[in-house]
Formats: structure tokens, sequence, C-alpha cells
């Protein structure tokens, strides 16, 4: 007993109902509501009414979307009506129904709209059993895609740590996991430089000017207390860092989570992660920035000791200064970069005169600390980019790079007077004096010099100076 | 508008360009749930006036999924981006957009940005911020929000089994083209998800004052997403604005009311 209209809808058609034609509709086993275009009820079944514990004149003239549950109602808004309009029809919708003693019925929802009027057939199932067990099976999925996603970063993170040789890839690493299980807009790792200033290693930190012109910030606080400061929204920090709320809202910026990053329990720097949006954030996804942080700064305390015994490799124990194996290497960058810019480039050759009388009267202890002490005066005396290295014994080498005669002499000069200066522990019958060699390497007039031919060129003039009376400078064209 | 490779930006946004080369642009954009289709009764009739531009949000539609980035798509903001760089790569100004629901907060945030571009908003059932606090009614509790996430699980567990079938078969209407019935407000559900909290969670109420381009509030007389209070704080909020309540219901006439709306929009921009 049906005809097919244009739209290609079943529709029942009335002609002769059997008498048991209203029973079938009216206790069929769905619920059956009919609305007009805009969602008001104008016909439901018995069924329904049984179903939500409404009567039928309370029903009638209702707006079908005012007897769902909240969550649904927004479901039904932005889904069920959009598709309906799209599409003619909606099937297998789940929707939650408001019952008239306040408990819900979930159900299973079709609906079809007539082409015509506009006017909407809408069939309901009830589905609680569906729903109940759907839910206990949605809530475990939940919980095994959340901690499988946990899992899955903090396994790739640990690789990529394990991986990291570097401040710089280990610090990348750390804050590519914590912005992904965060979701976060910047996330930005700062970390000490020698001078106790933040310095940003990695990442976007939009409050970065503002931390090092000394400002309360997230970040800073993190560090400052050895603990995570959260921010959750722009009424937070506006109670919490009133100065800087009004760049929180230039920067579009409204919550916020720093932690700190430690050696041996001490902060040494500090990741924060910024959101555009208020953020909750669960206690599963902090545990997981705790155990990324932990992780993290273990492997950055590695890093930072493999760092200084390679440090140690290249550098003299006793003075700290280059040694001869990173001078040559140092010098061979100097002399390519001359020959390439065409700038000048000197190297200073210095020896220590009556050092060895002090070393043998007043002891090594004493010797050691003369050329510590010479150390420290010659870093006083050069220009910050140049190198300072100890050849050797007592000999010393400072590598010049764009220095042309009269600037290198100033330097020599200037090392000459230093070292002349009394030295702590060494009584005054024990002169120590430098003589220096200097040789001076002019690109444009002679082009092409080895690292040792400079080396040696510069010990040369050094013994010159020896010669003629030492204490003072000879400097050589290369 | 060239004719050859589409722009790394137009493929990720599924722009769509029609009407009027010469025309005023007018960009429609779509709100949660769907896609650019939810304009299409409306934007065809503008195409003889207009350029028109409609394009889907990514992780919406036809966009490229995996442009979807957590962290950029985790506030309005990085939509408002997304609308900001559809506008530069086709090089409009003095464009109209119409944004529909939270689309209308997104054109918000990009025209305060960069107000050069724009020459008119349209805000289609917007709402600043839909949880209730102390002093504001925005409609919701935050209960209602999860009871919502509740509903997108109900609906999307065997998504991909169950729904896909029912988004992509439709019988009754051939004429919707295979490709996009392919995309047709199909969602993917995690998307989904983080784009309801996006949605429903974040507070725009402060950006509302910044509006400096002139702007029509287009507002159901009954919405339960968007209540008639929420839009008249909107215009309220929005110095220079016109507020126009539709006679009709629900939160989406320009399916629900096409004709009304559209006279609407057209009797602003006149």
């Amino acid at each position: 007993m049906t005809a097919v209209t244009d739209d290609g809808h079943a529709d029942p058609v009335p002609v002769d109902p059997p008498s048991d034609y209203v029973d079938l509709y009216e206790n069929a086993p769905c619920g059956y509501v009919v609305t007009s275009f805009d969602g008001t009820i104008t016909s439901v079944n018995e069924t329904f009414t049984r179903m939500v514990g409404y009567s039928r004149s309370d029903l009638i003239g209702r707006n079908f979307q005012s007897l769902l549950t909240v969550g649904s109602q927004l479901f039904h808004e932005t889904r069920f009506l959009p598709v309906l309009h799209l599409r003619k029809r909606v099937d297998e919708i789940a929707l939650k129904l408001r019952c008239a003693d306040d408990s819900t019925l979930p159900t299973l929802v079709n609906g079809v709209q007539s082409g015509v009027s506009g006017e909407v057939r809408i069939a309901l199932f009830d589905s609680t059993e569906r729903t109940d067990y759907e839910q206990e099976l949605l809530a475990a999925r939940r919980a095994a895609e959340i901690s499988e996603a946990q899992v899955g970063i903090l396994q790739r993170a640990s690789t990529a740590f394990t991986l990291a040789d570097t401040e710089a890839a280990l610090t990348a690493a750390l804050a590519e996991s914590v912005r992904e299980a965060f979701a976060a807009s910047f996330t930005a790792i700062l970390l000490y430089d020698d001078h106790g200033v933040l310095q940003l290693a990695t990442g976007t930190h939009p409050l970065l000017e503002y931390i090092q012109a000394g400002w309360d910030t997230p970040s800073t606080r993190a560090v400052d207390r050895n603990d995570v400061v959260i921010v959750g929204s722009l009424e937070e920090a506006e109670k919490e860092f009133p100065k800087l709320a009004p760049v929180y809202r230039a920067n579009q910026l409204e919550a916020c989570i720093a932690s700190p990053l430690t050696d041996k329990g001490k902060a040494v720097g500090v990741i924060s992660s910024f959101f555009r949006r208020k953020r909750d954030f669960d206690p599963a996804l902090l545990e997981l920035l705790a155990t990324l942080t932990q992780q993290a700064s273990h492997v950055l305390a590695r890093i930072r000791l493999q760092s200084q015994l390679a440090r140690m490799a290249l550098h003299d124990l006793l003075t700290g200064l280059a040694n001869r194996q990173l001078l040559q290497a140092r010098l061979d960058q100097a002399i390519a970069a001359a020959e390439r810019s065409g700038r000048p480039l000197a190297v200073i050759f210095l020896d220590l005169d009556g050092f060895k009388v002090v070393n043998d009267s007043c002891g090594h202890a004493v010797g050691d600390s003369v050329l510590q002490q010479v150390a420290d005066r010659l870093r006083a005396s050069v220009r910050s980019a140049d190198t300072i290295g100890r050849y050797g014994g007592d000999e010393f080498v400072v590598i010049c790079e764009d220095s042309d005669a009269d600037a290198v002499s100033h330097v020599a000069d200037r090392i000459l007077a230093a070292v002349k200066e009394p030295l702590v522990d060494v009584p005054d019958e024990y002169p120590v004096s430098a003589s220096i060699g200097v040789a001076l390497l002019v690109p444009e007039a002679n082009p092409s010099v080895t690292t040792d031919g400079m080396l040696g060129l510069a010990d040369a003039a050094m013994y010159q100076s020896k010669n003629a009376g030492k204490d003072r400078v000879t400097v050589v064209l290369v | 508008m060239s004719t050859g490779q589409l722009s790394a930006v137009r493929q990720r946004n599924n722009v769509t360009v029609s009407g009027n080369p010469a025309g005023r642009p007018l960009v429609f954009a779509h709100g949660f749930g769907c896609s650019s289709e939810m304009w299409h009764l409306v934007a065809p009739r503008f195409e003889e006036d207009y350029l028109v531009v409609t394009f889907d949000h990514v992780g919406a539609g036809a966009s490229d999924l995996d442009a979807y980035d957590r962290g950029k798509y985790d506030s309005l903001h990085g939509y408002a981006d997304d609308i900001l760089e559809i506008l530069d790569d086709l090089d409009l100004t003095d464009v109209v957009f119409v944004g529909h629901s939270v689309s209308a907060m997104m054109g918000v945030l990009a025209a305060t940005r960069q107000p050069g571009r724009f020459g008119a908003l349209v805000l289609v059932g917007p709402s600043p911020r839909y949880v209730n606090t102390d002093a504001y009614t925005g409609g919701f509790e935050q209960d209602d929000i999860d009871s919502l996430l509740d509903a997108l699980d109900a609906n999307y567990l065997g998504w991909s089994e169950a729904m896909a079938p029912v988004i992509m078969g439709n019988p009754t209407q051939p004429q919707l083209g295979e490709s996009l019935t392919a995309s047709f407000c199909s969602t993917d559900p995690t998307i989904a998800r983080h784009f309801a909290r996006v949605t429903f969670l974040s507070d725009n109420r402060r950006d509302l004052p910044l509006v400096t381009t002139p702007t029509l509030v287009v507002q159901c007389k009954e919405d339960v997403i968007a209540p008639l209070p929420v839009g008249q704080y909107v215009h309220e909020s929005i110095p220079n604005s016109t507020l126009v309540v539709l006679d009709a219901t629900g939160h989406c006439p320009n399916l629900s009311a096409p004709d009304e709306l559209t006279a609407e929009i057209q009797a602003f921009l006149r």
C-alpha cells in the first residue's frame, strides 16, 4: 500500500485502511513523530508518548528539538538538520531524549523530509541496550587510544632523545614531543647560558624579549620555583601576571604551561607551551610532561658532560686555553678565511722569559700558577674574537684575524706590558717577561701559506726577540 | 585566477571561486558540523554580481586532512590565519566575509588582524562564548559541552564502517556529483571532537569591540545554539553593526531560510 513520489520516497497511501491500521501506527515498536518544516510537532504515535512520558496534547505544538538533551540539541542542530535539509533524509543518528520524569532515553533516529511541504517524519528506536554497551566500549576505546597516543609520543621521544648528540637535537626533539602531546600553538625551550641568562634553544617563545628584560613570566617563575607553572586562561594571566596580560592579548595568547629542565635538581632551563584558548590539563597529560622533561633533563646532562669532555680534549687543562691541536685547526680556518676575504691575518708567538728559573726555584705549583696568571692576562689583552692557545711549556700563541700591522702591534704591546706586571706568589728577584714574534699575512702580497709555515715564521721572529735581549716584539711579513 | 596548478592554500582549504570575476569578493565560511555545502542554497544567488568564494576549513569537507595540525587548529586564530591566507592567495580586497556560526568569530579575528582586507562582515548566528559565566549568558554550561562530545562519540562510533556509506550513498539526490558526495558533511571523528572543543570552549568577547569593519549580525528568532540575547550582545559590542532577526528558527538559516537570508545580505550590501 505505498506510492513512490517524485523524490523517490515511499509515502503511505491512506486508501481503505484495514481496521487495525490505526493500531499498527499507534503501537508500532518505534516512536513516530511528524513535524512541520521548522520542527514544530504536528503528530505523534502512542509509542512515542510512552517513550518520553508526555501526553499527546503536551507534545503537539512543541518543538521536537526541545525534547532532546542539550548535547543532542547541539548535534541535532549542527548535523541532523543540515544533513536533513541537504539530503532530505537522515539515517541512524543517535540522539538522547529528555523524558518527562527527567530521565534520558537514548534513541536511534531516522528522518525524512518531504520535498513539497518540508514536513519531517521521524522514527525513533529505543537504543538503551546498544548504547550502554557502546558507551562501555567507547570509554574503553577512548582510554586505550589516549594511552596509546601518549605511549607513542613517549616512545618516539625516547628514541629521539637517545639519538640526540647535541643540545640542539635534544631540545628540538623534546619541544616537538611536548607540542604534539599538548596540541600547543607554540612550544619553546630556554636554557641558561654561562652568564645565567635564559637564551632560546629551540622553538618560538612569544615572551622572550620580556623575559630578557627581567619581567615576571610563567617561564621565569617555573625556573625560579623549580616547579611547573600553569596559567589556564586569560583571567588567570591577569590575576597572576597583571603586567604581562596586555602582552598576552597582543600576541593572542590565553594559556601557558611552563616546566623546568633540571640538572642534579637545579633548574637549567625551561620548556614552555602556549595556547591561544583557555585550556585544562588533565593529570595524565601532566604526568607525560613530567616524564618527558625528566628524561630530557637526564639526556641534557649527558650531552653537556660529553661536550665538556670534548672540550677538555681540545683545551689545555691547566689554563683552559686552546691546546696545540685546536690552535692548528683554528689557524687552518683562519688562513682559508683570510685568503677568501683578502683581509690580513696575524699570529703572535710568545715565549716567557725567566719562567724556567721561577719553576726551578719556587716549585712547580708556583710555575703552574704563573702559567694560569699569564693566561688570564692574555685573555684581558687580546680582542674578543682572537683565539689564544698554549702551544707547549711556556709558549703561547694568539691568532688575530682581520688584523693589520698596527692592530697586532697594539695587541702585542699590551701583552708585553701585562706579562711584566708583578705576579702573585713570585718574588721580585725572579722577573718574568715575554719575547714575542709576530707573523703577519697580507693575502694580496703573499696569497699562499701553510699553518706550519706561518707558525714557523712567528716562532723564528720570537727567537729574534729573545736573541735581541728579550721583552720585545719582532714582526715579520709572511 | 590561474588556470594551472592550484596553489597549496587553495588545495588545502578546497577553495572554489565562481561568479562575476569583476564583482566584489564575497567569501562564505561554514561552521561546525558540516562543510562549504552549507552555503549551496545561498552562494549561487550572488554569482551574477559578486566574485563568490567558498572553502572548507581544514578538517572538514574536501580539505586536506593531512594539513590538520592540532597545535595550529587548537584555537580559532589558526582558522583565522587560513582565512587571511586564502584572501592573500586570491589577492582579494574589500572582501565581504559571510561567516556562519563559529566562522563568524573567525571572521572577527581575521578582520581585526587585517582590517584593510575587509569591506564588510556578515555574521550569521554568531556567538562569542557558548559557556555561561557569572556575568554572561552564552546559553550552555560546561556539562552541556561534555554532553555534545558524548553525542559526537555516540554518532561517530564505528564511523568509518557505518557512517561512510550513509554519507556516500544518496540515491534520492543524483544531482549531487560523486566527488561532492564523497566529502559531503563527512567528518573525521577525532577532528570533530577537537573542533567541537575549540568551537564551544572559545571566548572571543574581547575581540568584538576591536572590529572596525561594517558588520551585519544575522540572528534567527529562535536558535538554541546562539540565542537572541547573544546576537544582541554581539551587535552591541561591535561598533557600527546592524542586527537583523530572521523570522526563521534554528541555527542554519542558510539551509532553512535561504531566501530570507539572501535578501538580508543583499539589502545590507546595497
